[in-house]
C-alpha cells in the first residue's frame, strides 16, 4: 500500500490557496469580519465593560433612539441611563460650559454637528476613527457629507438627522392651467419649478394671497434661523465668507445680492414672519397655506406621512433655487443644524459611548430611527436611505429624489472654530436689516467689522487651519445630477 | 462693714457683671459677623474671578484660563464704546420703568378694593396672587400661542370690537417690548398687590378715622392722610420692582430672543447674548461688572430714597405729639 505522504510543493500550493480564496468564501459566509455591524459593535462594547450613559439630548430626538439604547444595553451591558433634556438650539451653550468645566458627567452630546470644529478646538470631543475602525464602521453618506463629520481629518461625530433643505412648490396649484395662463400672462415665460432665487421670487409673487390665506411664501426670518436661508442665496452667488487669508469677504458684490434676494422675499412672507419659527411655520405646509418655499426636508414627511397633512401629494419637490450672479448656475443647499452625536473626550466611559453612538449609526439602526412611526425630525442622512422602501414611504419618491440630490450640493454654515460667534452676529445684523432697523449694506459692512474682532479673539492662525475643514465639506458640483 | 469694704463688694459684683455683658455684646457681634464673613468669603471668589476675565482677554479656545493675556480695561472701553450696550440700557430702563408703573397701579387698585376684608376676599386674594406663582417661563411660551397675528387674543378682542382686528404683537419691532412689558405686568403685579396691601392693613386707623369725623371726603382722606403714611411701603415696592425687573430674563428671551432685530435686547440678554452665544466670557465679565456698578449706584440712591421717606413718616408721627404739648 502507498503510504499517503504531502508534499512541500502540494502544501504550499495549498496554503497559498487557501490565502486566496479563504477570506472570499469567509466573506460570503459574513464570517470574516465576525458577523454583521451590529454584532461587531456588541462584541467590542462587551469588551469595554459595561456603563451606564449620561447624555445631553433633546427628548424629542431621544424619543426614536430610546428602544435601541435599551436593546444595546440588553446585549452589550452598555445603555443610556439619564439624559439632558435640551433643545437642539440651547445644548452648544451648554456643552461650551462642559468644555470650559473639563466635566466627565456627560458622555455623548447630541448636537448640530456644525458645532464640531468649536467644541474639537475647546478640547471636549473625542475623534471616532480609532472606533469606527476597529470594528469596520464606515460613513457612509453622499458626496462629501461625511466632511461634515470631520474637523482636520478626524472624525468626530455621527448623524442622526441630515436636515438638508429642499424646494417645495404646491404642485395643485403651479400645474393648474388659470394660473399657468394667468403666470405666462403676467411673466412672459411658463410656469415651472424654479430653477434660479429670481423664478422663485416671482412663483411666490404669483400666488402670494394673504387675504386667501396663502403665503406666496414660507421660510425662516427671525433672528436665530433667518441667517441659515441666507447662506443658501450667498454661497449660490459664488460668495464664501473668508479668503484664505481669513479677511472676510462678505462684504462684497455676491453678499450685496444675497441680502437683496433674502429681503425681496418680505414683500410674499408672513408679516409675522420675524417672529416665527419652525413651531409656527412648519403648519403653514401642512395646512396648505404655504405655495411655495425652502425648508428643511423633514416637513416633506410631515406633508406625506402625517394624518392631519391638508396637502399630501399635493407638493413638487426638488432642489432649492440657484443663481446664476456669479457667471454659472450654481444651486447650493444647507444642512444645518445637522444633528449627531459627540463623545465627552473627558468622560471616563468614552469608549462605551463611541460604541453606543456608532450602534445609532449603523444603516439598519438609523433607518428604525428615521423611520419611527412618529417624525421626531430625523430625516435621511445614510446612503443607504436615499433607496430604502421604508424611508421612501414616509418622504416619498419625488421628495427622497430630491434630498438625495440636494446632499451633493449641501453646505455647511460658517464651519470654523467659533461657528456660534461668526453666525450670532451675522444673524442679528441681517434680522435688523429684515425690519428695517438697518439697511442691507449696514448688515454687510457691520458684520465685517466684527468678524474681524471675532478673527482676532479666536485667532487667524488657528482659523486658517480650520479653513481647510470648512473648504472640504463645500460641495464639488454646482448642479447635481 | 466699712465703707471701703462696701464699695470693694460693690466693686466686686458690678465687675463681673459688666464682664458678661461685654461677653454677651461680643457674642452677639460676633453671631451677626460671623455670616456676614462667611458670605463675603463666599462671594469674593466670584468677583474676583470676574474681575480677572474682564482685565485679560480670555476665549474658551484657550485651553486654560490662566493662560489668558493681560488687557487691562480694554474691554471695559470696548464696551463703554458699543452702541448695542446702551440701547441695551435704553430698553432696560424702559421695560423697568413702564413694567414698573404699571404693576404697581394696578396692584394698588387691587389693594383698595381688598383691604377691608368682605365676604368671599379670599378666593379674590388667591385669584389675584395666581399670576405671580406662574413660572416666567412658561408665561411667555403661552403667550406664544395666544398672541399671534390670528391667535385668540386678536380674536377675542375682535369680538369685542365688533371688527377684524389682526395686531401683530410680537412681530413688530417698535411693539414687541410693550409686548413683554404687558406680560411683565401681568405676572408682577401681585407683587405690588401684597406689599400694598399690607401697606394699607397696617395703617393707623386714628387718623383716618379722625378725619372721617371732621367731614373729609374719601378722596381727600385717601390723598391728604393715606398716602402720606404709604410713601415708605411704595417707595419700598417701586424700588424692588424695578430692580427686579431690570434683570427680567426668561420671558424676553423665551418668547423674542432679543428680537425681532434686536428690538427687545434688554441688558440680561445683552449679556447673556455676549457671554454665551459669543462665547466672549471676557467681554461679557466686563459688561458685568459695568452693569454692577451701575445697580450699585440705583441701589444706595434707593437706600437714600427710602431712609429719607422713613424720617420723613418718623416726623409726620411725632409731630402731633408735639403740637398737643404745645
Amino acid at each position: 500500500m502507498k503510504k499517503a505522504r504531502l508534499s512541500r510543493r502540494s502544501f504550499l500550493k495549498g496554503a497559498m490557496a487557501t490565502a486566496v480564496t479563504g477570506p472570499w468564501v469567509l466573506r460570503f459566509r459574513g464570517v470574516a469580519e465576525a458577523g454583521p455591524l451590529e454584532d461587531r459593535i456588541i462584541a467590542a462594547a462587551k469588551k469595554a465593560g459595561p456603563a451606564d450613559l449620561n447624555g445631553m439630548i433633546w427628548s424629542l430626538y431621544y424619543r426614536n433612539m430610546k428602544r435601541l439604547s435599551d436593546e444595546f444595553k440588553e446585549k452589550a451591558g452598555v445603555g443610556v441611563k439619564d439624559i439632558q433634556d435640551l433643545s437642539i438650539f440651547v445644548i452648544p451653550q451648554r456643552a461650551m460650559a462642559e468644555a470650559v468645566s473639563r466635566s466627565p458627567k456627560i458622555d455623548f452630546f447630541h448636537i448640530d454637528s456644525n458645532m464640531i470644529p468649536s467644541l474639537a478646538s475647546a478640547g471636549l470631543i473625542e475623534p471616532l476613527d480609532g472606533y469606527m475602525a476597529e470594528v469596520g464602521y464606515k460613513l457612509e453618506m453622499l458626496a462629501n457629507f461625511p466632511s461634515f463629520m470631520k474637523y482636520k481629518g478626524k472624525t468626530y461625530g455621527i448623524p442622526t438627522d441630515g436636515n438638508v433643505h429642499i424646494q417645495y412648490v404646491r404642485k395643485d396649484l403651479a400645474e393648474n392651467p388659470e394660473e399657468q395662463k394667468k403666470f405666462s400672462d403676467k411673466y412672459g415665460k411658463p410656469l415651472a419649478f424654479p430653477k434660479t432665487w429670481e423664478d422663485s421670487l416671482q412663483i411666490a409673487e404669483h400666488f402670494h394671497r394673504p387675504d386667501k390665506n396663502l403665503l406666496g411664501y414660507a421660510g425662516l426670518r427671525n433672528r436665530a434661523n433667518g441667517v441659515t436661508w441666507w447662506y443658501m442665496n450667498f454661497y449660490s452667488a459664488g460668495g464664501f465668507p473668508f479668503n484664505d487669508d481669513l479677511e472676510p469677504t462678505i462684504n462684497t458684490p455676491a453678499g450685496e445680492y444675497a441680502m437683496d434676494i433674502y429681503l425681496r422675499h418680505k414683500k410674499v412672507s408672513h408679516p409675522e414672519a420675524p417672529n416665527w419659527g419652525t413651531p409656527q411655520m412648519i403648519p403653514q405646509f401642512t395646512q396648505g397655506n404655504a405655495a411655495t418655499g425652502q425648508y428643511w426636508d423633514g416637513t416633506a414627511r410631515q406633508i406625506e406621512s402625517d394624518p392631519k397633512s391638508k396637502v399630501k401629494g399635493k407638493f413638487l419637490y426638488g432642489i432649492v433655487p440657484g443663481s446664476t450672479f456669479s457667471g454659472k448656475l450654481v444651486h447650493r443647499s444647507i444642512s444645518s443644524p445637522l444633528a449627531a452625536v459627540l463623545v465627552n473626550r473627558y468622560s471616563p466611559r468614552k469608549r462605551q459611548a463611541a460604541l453606543m453612538t456608532l450602534y445609532w449609526g449603523t444603516l439598519s439602526n438609523s433607518i428604525e430611527i428615521v423611520t419611527h412611526p412618529t417624525w421626531v425630525f430625523h430625516d435621511p442622512w445614510h446612503a443607504g436611505h436615499m433607496t430604502h422602501p421604508k424611508v421612501i414611504e414616509r418622504y416619498s419618491a419625488p421628495a427622497m429624489d430630491a434630498i438625495a440630490k440636494s446632499m451633493q450640493i449641501t453646505t455647511p454654515p460658517i464651519y470654523l472654530t467659533g461657528h456660534i460667534e461668526f453666525q450670532d452676529v451675522l444673524g442679528k445684523h441681517i434680522a435688523e436689516a429684515y425690519i428695517g432697523q438697518i439697511t442691507a449694506k449696514q448688515a454687510l459692512t457691520q458684520t465685517e467689522a466684527a468678524w474681524r474682532k471675532l478673527i482676532a479673539q479666536i485667532g487667524k492662525a488657528r482659523l486658517k487651519e480650520d479653513l481647510v475643514s470648512y473648504k472640504a465639506a463645500m460641495p464639488t458640483v454646482d448642479l447635481p445630477s | 462693714m466699712t465703707a471701703s469694704a462696701t464699695e470693694t463688694a460693690a466693686g466686686t459684683g458690678a465687675a463681673p457683671a459688666r464682664g458678661s455683658r461685654s461677653r454677651g455684646i461680643r457674642i452677639f457681634k460676633w453671631t451677626l459677623l460671623t455670616p456676614l464673613f462667611s458670605l463675603f468669603f463666599f462671594l469674593m471668589p466670584v468677583f474676583l474671578l470676574q474681575l480677572y476675565f474682564s482685565l485679560h482677554s480670555w476665549t474658551i479656545y484657550l485651553s486654560s484660563w490662566w493662560d489668558a493675556d493681560y488687557a487691562g480695561f480694554d474691554l471695559f472701553r470696548e464696551v463703554l464704546t458699543e452702541s448695542r450696550f446702551y440701547w441695551a440700557f435704553a430698553r432696560s430702563f424702559l421695560f423697568a420703568g413702564l413694567s414698573t408703573v404699571g404693576c404697581f397701579i394696578i396692584g394698588f387698585g387691587l389693594a383698595l378694593l381688598m383691604y377691608r376684608p368682605f365676604r368671599g376676599h379670599s378666593v379674590f386674594y388667591v385669584l389675584f396672587i395666581l399670576p405671580m406663582l406662574t413660572v416666567p417661563i412658561v408665561i411667555s411660551y403661552t403667550a406664544d400661542m395666544l398672541l399671534f397675528r390670528s391667535g385668540p387674543i386678536n380674536d377675542i378682542m375682535s369680538f369685542l370690537a365688533g371688527t377684524e382686528i389682526r395686531f401683530t404683537w410680537l412681530a413688530n419691532p417698535n411693539f414687541a417690548i410693550f409686548t413683554i412689558i404687558m406680560l411683565e405686568i401681568w405676572n408682577w403685579t401681585p407683587f405690588a398687590f401684597i406689599i400694598m396691601l399690607a401697606g394699607l392693613s397696617s395703617l393707623p386707623a386714628e387718623p383716618v378715622e379722625a378725619a372721617r369725623i371732621l367731614g373729609a371726603s374719601r378722596l381727600r382722606i385717601f390723598w391728604e392722610i393715606q398716602i402720606p403714611l404709604l410713601r415708605p411701603v411704595i417707595f419700598l415696592a417701586l424700588i424692588l420692582r424695578f430692580l427686579e425687573a431690570m434683570a427680567e430674563f426668561p420671558k424676553t428671551w423665551g418668547l423674542l430672543q432679543g428680537g425681532p432685530g434686536t428690538s427687545t435686547e434688554t441688558i440680561p440678554v445683552y449679556l447673556y447674548i455676549v457671554t454665551w452665544r459669543a462665547f466672549n466670557v471676557s467681554k461679557g465679565a466686563a459688561a458685568s461688572y459695568l452693569v454692577m456698578l451701575l445697580m450699585i449706584v440705583i441701589i444706595l440712591s434707593a437706600i437714600y430714597v427710602l431712609r429719607r421717606e422713613k424720617k420723613a413718616l418718623d416726623a409726620l408721627y411725632e409731630k402731633p405729639a408735639g403740637g398737643g404739648e404745645a
